[in-house]
């Protein structure tokens, strides 16, 4: 067998899921880059890296189409938290959620924590709307005046948002309340068979954001960082106590054997 | 009885699924249901219209030299006579370029004599169709445009929510429609799928009238457009192009958009899929990838590379891509069986497993695939990206993962794209990355790379030549493997992008003369309004060259040997030679290098001795 030397493992893994459209890669890109900008429906799955303190979180951005269902089980594998996303202005989202990909959470840590994420909250909430939540506010006017000048800018790299109801001020209906979400977090708890108790309580883990004004944005990733921090500790020290037999060799030893080629 | 009265009239749709002699009771049957269905569509006008419009193209076909019956639908002139179709002039010759004397002719006055727009069958007919906004299928999605944030661009929104019943929708270049044979709506090039879904019922309708005759329709003309049908398992692919190209270029094209669908699904799980349920949306599937599929589409007008079927590499210089490919080559997993490196959406080089695909070459669509899926998606610029993808050409049913990464962040003009057959390779695959990162920062390649650019043709040192492209059909030292080719920057006059198509179209009336199925050429010489065009296609290679308008016939053949000269010496820039491969297998074989010494002596690479 070829020296394969292993890639120093991530600490965590943090996943985002949620159907097509609601802003997942947005919420990535406006916490890592500070920027909200176009961007185009995910292919597969995309991985970054977060140096957190001492430790390095790896988030997979997974792709909401139902043409990559079947990797979302691979991507959920030993997730520490899965941040399961949702758009307020379409209900829709909410119900996918609990349909399509509850389940692939299945392959996630068991003491995974769970977020529920209503983005898009600048389009029905004025709060949001006119978030001066931190330094993004008048960055985000510039690049909304370039995304509006420069056409060909967007052709290149096509998207979004700049939404003609958020921009003239005016606000959609609100499909998803905050309650239904809160709901939605109960029945989660129960899928997993995790007492209400001792769980992280709803009002926590449910969150409002828009990747757009950055509204809450940072919140519910570095809630999330926190709370991970002693499942990565926990983790490490068990390790020191009894080394465990790594997984991933495992499956690769016997990848090879069992499926080498496809054709 | 409406059959008896429209058997009266002829009909210009020509059905060519069987051979032609045979093709008359046919496409009278389907004139017939073409006005049957134009009759149920719009009861009097347009039928009416269309009916008498429609002409024979009997007396096209009967012309001796005419090899481009594509034309043979002027309807409202006088009757076609072999004087009308300029383009049968060329001088054209089999074996001997010096045979037949120049003679100048305008090129296409065929399209000046088709100008008026009366007729307009087959496009009045998918048009006026009328429109039903129904939301089949779309379950809660039909306005995510709306409902969403995430919406697309003002070009790409302008292009979905163009009003179809709109003349300038109409006069697109060229449609592209993906159905499924129950006639549902999967892809619109132009405008949104669900306002044209009556209009796809109607194509639907004429592939399986045609169909229940025992019969397969291929292509209707009428007098400004060509619409081609490709039917692909339970898709249904049909092209409206008035772009002049032949019949067998825009099914090439609508494959390509067939592979592009397939790269994305897998044929197994869409004919799976349809098995399950005639009915099924299969936009549910495709959610997301019309920009890939309208990404291709772009491509495949603007890029020769697909009308050729060959890649187009960066010119680097040997040493420098020899070095490349042996980073690649080391840095290696289990189950990794492609790595190539990209540059400014050319290739820089591929290096393959040797033992999992032994006799597999890697096809130029399957490459264009590639590039078309990393180009269309800016998404990749940042992160590493994991996702299944199927190379049609190799394998129509399994999906390989590849593994993509920009290597230059924050430029993102060099990318990184590894295949492996194991889906839950991705941590080992990023290794290799780490890797080729590595080996790369200590050779200093990045900047190495970022001196490679395309040459200009004045590096020929041929006064007169515009602009070539030159497909050999095996690079030395590279038999089998890859099919490239080489062409020089387009500039002046070429730099236009109205400029740059029309170039562009004239390559590809070339290439539809030398491919021709009735009537293949070998050499075409071609006196065009303002350029000359000789093409030339031998055993060895195939060669398209542009020269300035008042060449003569004696200085282009000089100039081509010139050129076949400079490619040679070229060669080793020009081309990817000495492909390397690796092996994945547990017991790496030390042979991968040796391939190299063994072909060294296989210098003769033809050309020269055909001059």
């Amino acid at each position: 067998m070829p020296d394969v030397p292993k890639m120093k493992k991530p600490d965590a893994k943090l996943v985002l899921l949620g159907d097509m459209n609601v802003g997942k890669t947005s919420l990535l890109h406006r916490y890592m880059e500070r920027k909200f900008k176009d961007t185009i429906s995910t292919v597969g799955g995309a991985f970054f890296l977060k140096q957190w303190g001492p430790h390095n979180i790896s988030i997979w951005d997974t792709a909401g189409r139902e043409q990559f269902h079947g990797l979302g089980s691979m991507y959920c594998r030993g997730a520490a938290a899965v941040i399961l996303t949702y758009d307020v202005t379409n209900w829709q989202s909410l119900a996918e959620l609990e349909e399509r990909f509850l389940s692939l959470t299945d392959t996630a840590n068991h003491d995974c924590i769970y977020a529920l994420v209503g983005n898009k909250a600048d389009l029905t909430d004025p709060k949001a709307h006119l978030c001066q939540d931190s330094d993004v506010l008048s960055e985000d006017r510039t690049d909304c005046e370039e995304a509006r000048t420069e056409p060909q800018v967007l052709s290149a790299c096509p998207t979004p948002p700049a939404s003609p109801a958020s921009l003239s001020g005016m606000l959609l209906h609100k499909q998803v309340a905050r309650e239904d979400a809160v709901a939605l977090y109960g029945r989660i708890l129960r899928y997993k068979g995790l007492d209400e108790k001792g769980s992280l309580p709803a009002d926590r883990m449910c969150f409002e954001t828009s990747a757009k004004t950055g509204y809450n944005v940072d919140a519910l990733f570095e809630t999330l960082f926190d709370l991970v921090l002693p499942s990565i500790l926990r983790k490490r020290h068990e390790n020191q106590a009894s080394p465990t037999v790594d997984l991933e060799d495992c499956r690769e030893a016997s990848g090879k054997r069992g499926k080498s080629s496809c054709c | 009885m409406e059959v008896d009265h429209h058997k009266d009239t002829e009909g210009q749709a020509e059905e060519t699924s069987d051979p032609p002699t045979e093709s008359n009771p046919p496409a009278d049957t389907l004139a017939t249901s073409l006005c049957l269905l134009g009759n149920h569509m719009f009861p009097d006008q347009v039928a009416t219209n269309a009916c008498s419009s429609v002409n024979r193209s009997e007396p096209a076909t009967l012309q001796p030299s005419d090899a481009s019956v594509e034309d043979s639908g002027l309807d409202e002139g006088p009757p076609p006579n072999p004087g009308t179709d300029s383009r049968t002039q060329d001088s054209e010759c089999q074996t001997n370029l010096a045979a037949h004397p120049a003679e100048r002719v305008t090129e296409d006055a065929a399209i000046n004599n088709a100008q008026s727009d009366s007729g307009e069958f087959v496009v009045t007919m998918l048009a006026k169709a009328k429109l039903e906004e129904q939301g089949i299928g779309v379950k809660g999605r039909s306005s995510p445009l709306l409902e969403t944030g995430i919406q697309e661009s003002p070009s790409f929104t302008s292009h979905r929510d163009e009003d179809v019943t709109a003349d300038s929708w109409r006069r697109h270049r060229k449609h592209v429609f993906v159905l499924s044979e129950a006639g549902k709506p999967i892809y619109s090039r132009y405008g949104s799928e669900e306002a044209l879904s009556s209009t796809m019922g109607v194509m639907m309708a004429l592939v399986s009238f045609v169909q229940s005759g025992d019969n397969i329709i291929r292509s209707v003309y009428s007098e400004e457009n060509t619409v081609v049908f490709l039917q692909k398992g339970p898709l249904v692919l049909v092209c409206v192009s008035s772009s002049r190209q032949s019949e067998q270029q825009l099914r090439e094209e609508l494959l390509y958009v067939y592979y592009q669908i397939i790269s994305m699904l897998t044929q197994a799980s869409i004919s799976r899929i349809f098995e399950h349920k005639k009915n099924y949306d299969l936009r549910r599937l495709l959610a997301g990838s019309e920009k890939i599929l309208d990404g291709l589409l772009n491509l495949v007008d603007s890029d020769p590379s697909f009308l050729l079927a060959a890649v187009h590499c960066l010119p680097l210089a040997a040493s420098l891509r020899d070095s490349l490919s042996q980073i690649l080559q080391k840095a290696i997993t289990p189950n990794l069986v492609f790595s190539i490196l990209i540059a400014k959406n050319q290739l820089l080089t591929i290096v393959q497993e040797k033992t999992v695909i032994e006799d597999a070459r890697l096809a130029p669509a399957d490459v264009h695939l590639l590039l078309n899926l990393i180009g269309a998606s800016s998404a990749f610029q940042a992160g590493e990206i994991w996702t299944p993808i199927c190379l049609p050409l190799f394998n129509p049913d399994c999906y390989f993962y590849a593994y993509i990464s920009y290597l230059d962040p924050p430029d993102c003009t060099v990318c990184l794209l590894l295949l492996s057959t194991d889906k839950e390779a991705f941590y080992s695959v990023a290794e290799c990355k780490r890797k080729i990162e590595e080996a790369m920062l200590a050779q200093n390649s990045l900047s190495l790379i970022a001196k490679a650019q395309s040459y200009s043709v004045s590096q020929v040192g041929v006064s007169d030549l515009r602009h070539f492209m030159y497909k050999p059909f095996d690079v030395p030292d590279n038999y089998r493997q890859l099919t490239q080719f080489t062409s020089p920057e387009m500039e002046a006059p070429y730099s236009s992008e109205e400029e740059k198509m029309r170039l562009l179209d004239l390559y590809r009336y070339m290439h539809s003369r030398i491919h021709s199925t009735s009537r293949p050429l070998k050499l075409i010489y071609h006196v065009a309004e303002r350029e000359t065009l000789l093409a030339w296609v031998t055993s060895k290679f195939e060669l398209y060259t542009c020269f300035s308008p008042l060449v003569t016939k004696t200085c282009a053949i000089t100039a081509i040997t010139k050129l076949l000269r400079w490619i040679k010496k070229e060669e080793d820039r020009l081309f990817i030679r000495y492909p390397p491969k690796y092996s994945t297998t547990p017991n790496p074989s030390k042979s991968s290098r040796s391939s190299r010494s063994d072909q060294q002596d296989t210098t003769d690479n033809g050309f020269l001795s055909l001059l």
